[in-house]
């Protein structure tokens, strides 16, 4: 099994400050990783540099096999999907012009074969009644499922979640974690930043903890999440499992 | 018959008593105000911040005569003629030619006070221009609503080959810089100002039309005139008007001169018997002899000059539109710039803002009509006008767009790149369509100022509608009813235009905040 995403190396600094300190990471194939830590450990900059949201300040990130580069990031990113805490969904369109805008734009998909599409991924989502409601009409849970089709709509072979339940209320958190566990039985690969330790531990195949922009511990959820290793791991679940 | 003759006396006497009271007036209040354009050489010009000139001069003894201080109110030729109704001044002074016109609107003359013609200036050596039927097909520049822009109506040059400026400086620094080929006005002025500058130019024949100069007073202060006639002869004799006469015109005052006024002394207002003149003004003679209410509207004035206003909103219409169509698409690529991943290119557009939004609109649209051909540049007044008002638009309109575009949350661009949009489309697709919501407030205020400024071309001699406004006022005898009226219109462009985008900001309300029913519910095929 050849690894569809590998990070070597990898750092990155705002300033003076070095936010990843050399992270080397293998995802395999319809792998589902969860990424854990503290606020501030590098879970985030380590997506956005998966991506190139943000550049990476050393270090490759190579997907299949081909490195992604500023040069070529606009065609990595059709199979890279990304989901934002904050949705980040298109206010001026409706649900369903939010999931066919990338199909129409990028891939030149025509419009009424794109939003056929993208109404199946609505329904998968379970919100193919809402797709001519706009974004400020629907409520944190709605929108977040719609982000997750919209990040859908290119095919992707991978999935980033960056902490995608945070900035919801917690009634609404379940049925966003429904909606990525369909999405890992179905098959696909996912990174998940997240401070849910029970979809880590029912979902991941394989948890990493981040502390301080390097990866402390890494393993099935059973050994990382049950019996870690190291002391920073045993604090961090202590605190948020007490929450 | 009782009746009607009962009423003339009555309005004949008050209007002495009124005529009394305006020198008892002018005595309590120790000066005498006069108006004047103070551009106007040998008459009137500003040197050291003071107005000085031959009516400044000859205003001293009128002063003298009431025993009072003279106070000058300088303001633009277009509003001067109109203060005398609305009480603003006593008097105007600023070389004024008597003419039955302006008799007609209610002005009282005194007796010519001096001996002026319209004459031509042309460049040096301009053989094509030696008499007034040389003009005809020729490019005319005049002072606006003077008898120069008068005698050459006269002639029978069309309005479009006319160009009608606020000041007599400007029509002379048109025809140097090559764009109207010859410009017509008052003898002693041009003589003055010729000698001053513009060895360029020179006057060429004599005067072809003769005009004499008088002083002017609102009809229901009929005794000041008397009081001015009285002042003007002690002067001839006591030797003051001399003095002046060669101090500022340069000519030597000889019997000739004396003998020339003498001959016309008859050609101002008769004063003796002036309420029976003023009858005829309006069809009801008492109203005619009651002193004209500042806020009396008259409705005869918008009867007779509706056509020219409309014209005048149209072109302000289309000067606006151009403006905006132009200045929009320019602002939006500012600002894009300014903000541009090509950080090279930003400072640019930074630049342009900052001089464009740092100099005066006026300042902009001079520098394109009258600097612009000394480097070969030469385009006319509406190209001039136009270009003036899109580029200082583009500015306020690129700082719009990029507040707009900052404003914006991070985290849309992001959304957009990580769906493997590019910088572009990204812009086109998602920041932008919700920059043009969010600007729409502010977008609509410029438009609206744009609208307004738009009235400063006229210093290039386009009639858009305050300048058509100006020119009504200046001669209608009534600046109240055309200035309100001129509101009203400027209302009429603006409402419309601020109702039409609240009702766009409502189509596109689901951005602000969700509403039922403003969505288009669109079929999608499953």
């Amino acid at each position: 099994m050849s690894a569809i995403l590998s990070i070597k190396g990898l750092t990155k600094s705002f300033g003076r400050n070095e936010v990843l300190k050399g992270i080397d990471l293998e995802v395999q194939e319809r792998e589902v990783v969860a990424l854990i830590g503290a606020s501030g450990s590098g879970k985030s900059t380590l997506l956005r540099c998966i991506n190139r949201l943000e550049a990476p300040t050393g270090g490759t990130v190579r997907f299949r096999d081909a490195e992604v580069t500023a040069a070529n990031v606009n065609a990595m990113r059709r199979d890279i999907g990304m989901v934002f805490q904050r949705f980040n969904l298109f206010p001026h369109l409706t649900a369903l012009q939010n999931v066919a805008l990338a199909p129409r734009k990028v891939l030149r998909t025509s419009d009424g074969e794109a939003e056929r599409d993208a109404l199946k991924l609505l329904e998968q989502v379970k919100l193919g009644g809402k797709a001519d409601a706009f974004p400020g009409e629907l409520s944190g849970g709605q929108q977040q499922r719609v982000a997750i089709a919209r990040a859908l709509s290119l095919k992707p072979a991978v999935m980033l979640f960056d902490e995608p339940t945070s900035a919801l209320d917690p009634e609404l958190v379940g049925e966003v974690l429904e909606v990525m566990r369909d999405l890992a039985q179905s098959g696909m690969t996912m990174i998940v930043a997240t401070h849910e330790m029970g979809f880590a531990r029912d979902v991941a195949s394989r948890v990493i903890f981040l502390d301080n922009g390097t990866i402390l511990e890494e393993g099935p959820p059973s050994e990382v999440l049950v019996a870690p290793k190291m002391d920073r791991t045993r604090e961090f679940l202590a605190r948020v499992l007490n929450r | 018959m009782k009746r009607v003759l009962l009423a003339l006396i009555l309005t004949f006497a008050s209007a002495v008593v009124h005529a009394q009271g305006a020198l008892d007036a002018i005595r309590q209040r120790g000066e005498i105000v006069i108006c004047t354009d103070a551009t106007y050489p040998p008459f009137e010009v500003k040197k050291d911040g003071k107005i000085v000139g031959f009516d400044v001069d000859v205003a001293e003894a009128i002063g003298r005569e009431l025993g009072v201080k003279v106070r000058w109110v300088d303001s633009e030729w277009a509003g001067v003629l109109g203060s005398l109704e609305s009480g603003k001044c006593d008097l105007v002074m600023a070389g004024v030619t008597i003419t039955k016109e302006r008799k007609d609107k209610g002005y009282v003359f005194s007796r010519p006070y001096f001996l002026s013609g319209q004459v031509i200036v042309r460049r040096k050596g301009d053989s094509r221009i030696e008499k007034p039927q040389d003009l005809l097909d020729k490019k005319i520049s005049v002072q606006a609503e003077t008898t120069g822009q008068f005698a050459v109506e006269r002639l029978g040059v069309p309005k479009e080959r006319m160009l009608r400026f606020d000041q007599v400086m400007d029509g002379l620094l048109d025809v140097r810089n090559g764009r109207s080929d010859a410009t017509v006005g008052d003898l002693p002025t041009l003589k003055a100002i010729l000698r001053e500058s513009y060895s360029e130019l020179e006057i060429v024949g004599g005067p072809f039309v003769k005009e004499n100069l008088g002083i002017v007073a609102w009809r229901t202060k009929p005794e000041l005139i008397s009081l001015v006639n009285r002042a003007l002869e002690k002067a001839f004799v006591d030797g003051t008007y001399a003095k002046a006469y060669q101090q500022w015109t340069g000519d030597p005052y000889t019997a000739a001169t004396v003998a020339e006024l003498e001959a016309v002394r008859n050609e101002g207002s008769k004063v003796a018997d002036l309420p029976a003149k003023l009858a005829p003004i309006s069809a009801n003679p008492q109203a005619a002899a009651k002193p004209t209410s500042a806020f009396a509207f008259r409705w005869d004035i918008l009867r007779d000059s509706w056509p020219l206003l409309l014209q005048g909103a149209k072109l302000t219409l289309v000067l606006t539109g151009l403006g905006l169509a132009i200045g929009i698409p320019v602002g939006l690529l500012l600002a894009l710039i300014r903000l541009s991943p090509i950080v090279f290119l930003r400072p640019i557009a930074k630049v342009y803002v900052e001089i464009v939004r740092g100099t005066p609109l006026l300042m902009q649209i001079y520098v394109i009509y009258f600097v612009l051909p000394a480097i070969g540049i030469e385009l006319g007044p509406f190209v001039s006008g136009v270009i003036a008002l899109s580029l200082n638009a583009a500015a306020y309109i690129a700082e719009i767009f990029r507040a707009g575009i900052e404003s914006i949350d991070s985290g849309q661009m992001e959304a957009a790149r990580s769906l493997g949009l590019d910088y572009k489309g990204s812009m086109q697709w998602v920041i932008l369509p919700q920059t043009l919501r969010r600007v729409l407030p502010p977008l609509t205020n410029e438009a609206v100022a744009l609208l307004k400024d738009s009235s400063l071309v006229s210093v290039v001699a386009l009639s858009e509608l305050m300048r058509v406004g100006k020119e009504i006022a200046t001669n209608s005898g009534s600046p109240t009813t055309v200035y309100l009226t001129i509101a009203a219109c400027y209302l009429a462009l603006t409402l419309p235009l601020t109702w039409l985008v609240r009702r766009l900001e409502s189509a596109w309300q689901p951005i602000s905040r969700p509403r039922q029913g403003a969505r288009r519910l669109r079929k999608v095929a499953a």
